[in-house]
């Protein structure tokens, strides 16, 4: 089953997976109009700046077991087994924060949302895109990202390149392995910069 | 194989469905002195606040314990046990003998000394029984006395206030949940409660009550007097083992477990509130009487006596609350011993934007928080203390509130190694 696997050494930060996620939370779909709707959708991607101003897309890693759900006091985060998706019943919340408490990642937010009863804050988080799925869609944060940062794919498939990547940069001829050289550049130019900083 | 659990709080039942998912053929009886299906304790506050439904309260369905094939004995509580001929009595004259047994008694309220207790309105904030008694009479009463500001006296108080009543808190320390919280929080916490009508009444006790058959009022060590016409004594709580015999299973101020929650006694075990295990950040026994706690060590428990070997690291005292609109988070140690050489103490203070970190550390490794405010990443935290990794670059990184994941990561990972 494909899963949205992240890349971080590809992450610009620009955002652009956190205003599509907002959007494919909405009612209307669309950027504009969700951009008007009350509750304002949220985006469920947090793209964040690492220890070298880098860019990195933290998502919901849909653990298992879930510490989240273990923590859950009313019992309202469950697992869809189909999709390997960690889900909340807006409905069940009751915003207690005992999730947040318990996520190692920090991917749970708490707010209004157009899915949940009006005017009820409850948590929220990604939900792989379990609506547009649904319709045949992939995740609205893959489908916009543009670097390559977000792929959907089969993890095994994806698990077997990185390792592949990883004996090959071992080889004696490293520089042959070089799969994205703009990224490693770019990479490498902020950790330089961020360490010309520190030591001033 | 005859497995016997004695409580039916989150512990006990976690730990009565892990033995049914690895032993399905085995029998297990489980006792518990409330006859409510299993529910979910911590949600005894929102009830009272008014914010949750009573329907909300069962974590488990009304069919739990036949789906299981677990035998309940309620409406009891376990008066004898004795470990070497594997027997147990209950209060109302029944007898079980047991192959394994787990202890999750669970806690009961701390009483207080003062005459009259036995005045009508005067509750305990335990359970879900008292919580309906103290909504039937809430129309009745205008004022009301919390005694004690920790975690139940504080979630009384701030329960009555929503139901709109006068509430006077009466507490010993100087601000509010001062086990959980260090003073710069604690004060924050308590100009909330002020703030929406709460009077604080600080370093006095109560001595006795008055009132016919009702309480009316309550006097107090210092001469003072309050009037109240509810009560609700929130003192904290102690282990429930009373009927455990001191000599043949070891006992500190809970019972003592390992990583397997075995006690000193063969076929023994023990999870949850009556259970003291090291705590992860004090590096010392310690019972941490809370929800999320209960639940892992009644997996643990259950886990082993089905005859998995399965260690747990160690325990983690934690709370979250949410008080009007504002969150506080704390876990492990917050109040670290000030001859502590080892101990560093990171803070941020934020009085416009009302935000506060608090960050302990033993050398580099985490060892506690309290935080006020956006407090929504503060499972990281949490699991840092738990993985015990040092934090060697700049540990004022954890004190931005919008700090990301990838500020923990080396940066050799975010780096490609192509």
């Amino acid at each position: 089953m494909k899963e949205v696997i992240v890349h971080p050494e590809r992450c610009l930060g620009c955002m652009q997976c956190m205003l599509a996620c907002a959007t494919a939370h909405s009612k209307s779909q669309t950027l504009f109009s969700a951009a008007g709707e009350t509750p304002l959708p949220k985006p469920r991607v947090h793209v964040g700046v690492g220890t070298f101003e880098e860019g990195f897309p933290n998502r919901c890693r849909h653990c298992n077991p879930a510490p989240c759900m273990m923590a859950c006091l009313p019992g309202a985060i469950y697992r869809d087994t189909a999709t390997n998706t960690v889900l909340i019943d807006p409905g069940i919340c009751i915003n207690c924060a005992s999730c947040a408490m318990a996520c190692p990642y920090g991917v749970i937010r708490y707010h209004e949302d157009p899915a949940a009863p009006l005017n009820k804050v409850v948590a929220v988080k990604c939900d792989n895109c379990i609506e547009r799925r649904q319709k045949g869609m992939i995740p609205a944060c893959v489908e916009v990202c543009k670097t390559g940062a977000l792929t959907f794919e089969e993890p095994a498939a994806a698990m077997k390149r990185k390792t592949d990547e990883v004996a090959q940069s071992l080889s004696s001829d490293a520089e042959a392995a070089l799969k994205a050289p703009g990224f490693s550049l770019l990479n490498r130019t902020k950790k330089s910069r961020t360490a010309i900083n520190t030591a001033r | 194989m005859h497995y016997v659990v004695i409580g039916n709080g989150v512990a006990g039942t976690t730990a009565g469905e892990t033995l049914r998912r690895l032993d399905p053929q085995s029998a297990i009886t489980m006792l518990g002195d409330e006859n409510f299906p299993p529910y979910c304790r911590p949600m005894i506050s929102m009830v009272l606040e008014g914010t949750v439904s009573e329907k909300a309260l069962p974590i488990r369905s009304a069919d739990f314990y036949d789906t299981l094939r677990i035998h309940p004995v309620l409406g009891t509580r376990v008066s004898q046990l004795d470990p070497e001929s594997k027997n147990l009595a209950t209060a109302d004259g029944q007898s079980f003998s047991y192959d394994k047994l787990l202890i999750a008694s669970g806690s009961d309220p701390r009483a207080i000394d003062a005459e009259n207790q036995n005045l009508d309105n005067i509750f305990y904030m335990r359970n879900y029984a008292q919580v309906r008694q103290m909504i039937n009479a809430l129309p009745s009463f205008k004022n009301a006395l919390v005694l004690g500001g920790g975690l139940v006296g504080f979630k009384a108080a701030y329960g009555l206030l929503r139901r709109g009543l006068q509430v006077t808190m009466l507490i010993s320390s100087g601000y509010p949940l001062s086990m959980q919280v260090d003073e710069t929080a604690g004060q924050m916490i308590l100009e909330v409660l002020k703030s929406r009508g709460l009077l604080v009444r600080v370093g006095s006790q109560v001595i006795g009550f008055e009132g016919g058959d009702r309480v009316r009022g309550a006097f107090l060590a210092d001469g003072g007097h309050i009037p109240c016409e509810l009560v609700v004594i929130g003192k904290g709580v102690f282990p429930a083992h009373g009927f455990v015999p001191r000599d043949k299973i070891k006992v500190d101020a809970g019972i003592l477990v390992n990583g397997c929650m075995e006690t000193s006694a063969a076929d023994v075990y023990a999870a949850g509130d009556v259970a003291e295990f090291i705590d992860i950040a004090r590096k010392r026994p310690w019972v941490n009487a809370i929800w999320p706690e209960a639940v892992a060590q009644g997996e643990v428990a259950g886990t082993n006596m089905a005859g998995r070997r399965f260690v747990y690291k160690g325990s983690l005292s934690r709370n979250v609350i949410r008080i009007f609109d504002t969150d506080v988070m704390t876990a492990g140690l917050v109040h670290p011993p000030s001859d502590d050489m080892e101990i560093q103490v990171l803070t941020e203070t934020d009085r416009r934007r009302r935000l506060y970190r608090k960050l302990v550390f033993r050398k580099d490794v985490l060892a506690g928080f309290a935080m006020v405010n956006r407090i929504e990443q503060g499972g990281i935290l949490t699991a840092l203390i738990r993985s015990g990794l040092p934090v060697e670059k700049d540990k004022s990184r954890l004190l931005a509130p919008d700090f990301n994941f990838a500020r923990l990561m080396p940066g050799s990972r975010a780096c490609p190694i192509h």
